[in-house]
């Protein structure tokens, strides 16, 4: 005889507000096979938790039903409660009145009615639930960074010096993503490279990492402790074990194209090193602007002027497949372009820049040598407009949030420019100043203050040419004037969007990502380092526009998260899974299409010998679709089967 | 408004080779496969006929279409008639690339 345990949780206010928690209780005590109902104010406190595991020892509880939250926030808490108690913990369900019903109804009466119509359905389903244990699966000791701006480096240090194997997949020729670009940073202004290339040598030299520059992630396949990834590796031209790093390849090659690193400001050519400090300090050839083809082999200046041999017209892409046990995505950000704001010329203006190029203007490595000039006719431009919240803020332009670095960096620009021009006059548009880093605000404050650069508050409206000048339209609402001001540059701080190619490896990861397309986070309080699949953390930019310092810390959290998922030698995984009936499987194959994981295998019975399917425990995500699609009911869907639902919903209708 | 071609900063700190195109012109059959695959297209038909009774190529540069020396013509050239000396001294005048 079944013996059913209902508990039901006030959650303070937040169920009892709206839902007669006694008078609910009274009703499900009368419902059949429930030898126990009783009500709580916090259900997932220590005492609560004890009453639950003390009531199910003392009336011989063989299912229990928690009518409490969504189980997202403790169907693990009251599992290890029931385990504790002695009681497989596929047989606690939790019946949901939180998020489903007393957050989403004013009335009592029907709140209340609601709440017993979802915990009469989880009775029913509870009926048929079938005790189920975990299967242990073994966790390989490695782990894939993507991404090897200053996140990936770090987390990969982080793990490597921990004594694990790392691999480091970045898709640019060199280690150092946007940090390297940068000429100082902020507060501090501290200068970015001298304290980032250390650590790309670093990084590049530990026996640990394995480091893949000039390549992507293609595909993952599999499960917490167990990813097989699949890397192709673009073919550089140049042989990585050969090149000296000498240049002598750069002179006689004809080809100059802008360079991405100077963001278009600098010049580079087709075979080249992206910056001097890059690692590895290989040179690549950038075969879309070489003059030579998969067919066609013209030109040889390079080749012929390599003596170390390292050049290889005839190199092709490779495909590399290793196997880890975590996965940490760091493929961090770039800013939105120029073009979508039309209102500030849509990038057809050459005196119109964003961040980035200002900053490899002020970078002593960059084009410019670290002279801010005009792009348009290389002259030091007297009147320099600094637009905050470019795109940011503003749903009209798609991007709602803040970008939170742009009002640093831009008061760190102003100063800059200032200290280079001292007669020139700098502007800056804000909506507001975020400045809420440790040691942020003195430096805004100190600029605004100490350096005579003027602030405005308000939106500039439009931008437009005028003769050899820009004229900047903007609103100051502090005077509630308009202001029309003559600029010889402007720069425009560019929202923070998530990096080109990240939607890409979301869908490959199987991941979620936000509307704005940065990644989700399993939890944005409690979990914001994990994914919301097991094993695949999330550090810097790529979770959220960040600075350095945050996607440091970030980085070093995603890295010890890896580090403490590899210190098992196995983990434990829920066993909520398909599973095949064999004897009622015809063999069609249908659910090995239907499957997004590629769980499900035609594998010959163990009895019969025919051709039936196969589930792969270790990559089945329990996400049900073959279950639905089988057309002849063979396959269940483990702790969600065809009974439970069933009996759920009649109960509930 | 199309997004805008910026000026490179440091161009001139940049060579690029440039080269001389020699023509033989009595060699030369009018085959056209220097002009079909140079990259720079810096090769033009000539106006008037060898004594063999062809047109053959002469070289037509501008600012911007220069011969960059890569020395494909000669090596397509069935006829030995073309040939390029490089000097290494030019700036390069724009960007360039396929």
């Amino acid at each position: 005889m079944t013996r059913l345990g209902v508990f039901i949780c006030h959650c303070g206010k937040n169920i009892a507000r709206t839902v007669d928690t006694e008078a609910l209780r009274e009703k499900a005590a009368t419902l059949p096979h429930v030898v126990l109902a009783k009500d709580y104010l916090y259900l997932c406190s220590k005492p609560g938790q004890t009453m639950i595991a003390d009531d199910i020892r003392e009336h011989h509880l063989d299912r229990v039903l928690v009518a409490a939250c969504s189980p997202r926030l403790h169907g693990k808490t009251f599992a290890q409660t029931a385990q504790r108690a002695g009681l497989n913990p596929y047989l606690l369900d939790m019946a949901n009145i939180r998020e489903q019903c007393s957050w989403v109804h004013i009335d009592g009466a029907e709140g209340t009615e609601k709440a017993f119509s979802i915990i009469k359905g989880g009775l029913g389903r509870l009926l048929y639930a079938e005790p189920l244990e975990p299967f242990q699966s073994p966790v390989t000791k490695r782990v894939l960074v993507i991404g090897g701006g200053i996140a990936g480096i770090q987390a990969a240090l982080d793990i490597a010096n921990s004594g694990y194997e790392v691999y480091l997949v970045e898709k640019l020729p060199s280690l150092g993503g946007h940090m390297a670009q940068l000429g100082e940073t902020f507060p501090t202004l501290d200068c970015s490279s001298c304290i980032l290339t250390p650590k790309m040598v670093e990084v590049s030299q530990n026996e640990h990492v394995h480091l893949l520059s000039y390549s992507e992630v293609t595909g993952i396949e599999g499960n917490i402790g167990q990813f097989q990834v699949t890397v192709r590796l673009r073919p550089r031209y140049v042989d990585e074990t050969l090149c000296t790093g000498c240049g002598d390849c750069v002179p006689t090659c004809p080809v100059v194209v802008p360079n991405e690193f100077d963001q278009g400001l600098g010049a580079r050519k087709a075979v080249y090193l992206p910056f001097p400090q890059a690692v590895p300090a290989v040179y690549t050839i950038d075969w879309d602007a070489c003059l030579n083809t998969d067919k066609l082999i013209i030109c040889e200046n390079c080749y012929k002027n390599c003596e170390a041999g390292a050049i290889n017209f005839l190199m092709e892409p490779q495909e590399k497949m290793f196997e880890v046990g975590a996965v940490v995505l760091a493929t961090g950000y770039e800013l939105m372009p120029v073009a979508h704001i039309g209102e500030y010329g849509g990038d057809g203006y050459e005196d119109v820049i964003d961040g980035l190029q200002f900053e490899r203007m002020l970078s002593a490595s960059g084009p410019t040598g670290g002279v801010v000039r005009r792009p348009s006719d290389g002259r030091i431009p007297q009147n320099v407009v600094f637009v905050q919240c470019s795109g940011s803020r503003d749903p009209e332009h798609g991007i709602p949030y803040c970008s939170k670095v742009c009002c640093m960096y831009t008061a760190k620009h102003a100063l800059l420019y200032k200290h280079a021009v001292p007669d020139g006059q700098a502007y800056v548009f804000y909506i507001d100043i975020r400045a809420a880093g440790k040691g942020h605000e003195e430096f805004v404050q100190k600029v605004m203050s100490e350096e005579r650069i003027l602030y405005l508050r308000g939106k500039v409206s439009k931008i437009f040419k005028s003769g050899a000048k820009l004229v900047v339209w903007g609103a100051d609402t502090l005077s509630g004037r308009q202001v029309e001001i003559e600029a010889d540059l402007v720069v425009l701080a560019m929202a923070v969007i998530p990096s080109s190619g990240s939607q890409k490896l979301a869908r490959t990861l199987h991941i979620a990502s936000d509307l704005s397309g940065f990644f989700s986070e399993a939890h944005p309080k409690l979990r914001p380092l994990e994914s919301n699949t097991d094993g695949i953390f999330l550090a810097g930019a790529a979770q959220f526009a960040k600075d350095i310092t945050d996607t440091v810390s970030q980085a070093t959290g995603a890295a010890g998260k890896a580090l403490s998922l590899l210190a098992n030698d196995f983990i434990k995984l829920e066993p909520t899974i398909s599973g095949v009936e064999e004897g009622l499987c015809r063999g069609c194959g249908l659910c090995v299409s239907i499957c997004p994981f590629g769980a499900v295998k035609m594998l010959p019975s163990t009895r019969t010998g025919a051709m039936v399917a196969g589930i792969n425990p270790i990559l089945c995500k329990g996400c049900g679709l073959c279950a639905a699609g089988c057309l002849s009911g063979a396959i269940t869907l483990k702790g969600s089967s065809f009974k439970q639902i069933f009996a759920q919903l009649e109960e509930m209708v | 408004m199309p997004p805008v071609k910026r000026k490179l900063f440091n161009l001139d700190q940049y060579q690029v080779p440039r080269g001389k195109v020699q023509i033989i012109s009595e060699r030369c059959k009018g085959c056209s496969l220097c002009l079909e695959y140079c990259p720079n297209k810096v090769l033009a038909w000539s106006t008037d006929y060898n004594f063999k009774g062809y047109r053959y190529p002469v070289l037509e540069e501008t600012e911007e279409k220069y011969c960059i020396s890569c020395r494909f013509c000669e090596e397509v050239c069935p006829d030995f008639a073309i040939y390029v000396t490089t000097e290494l001294t030019a700036k390069p005048q724009s960007t360039q690339g396929k």
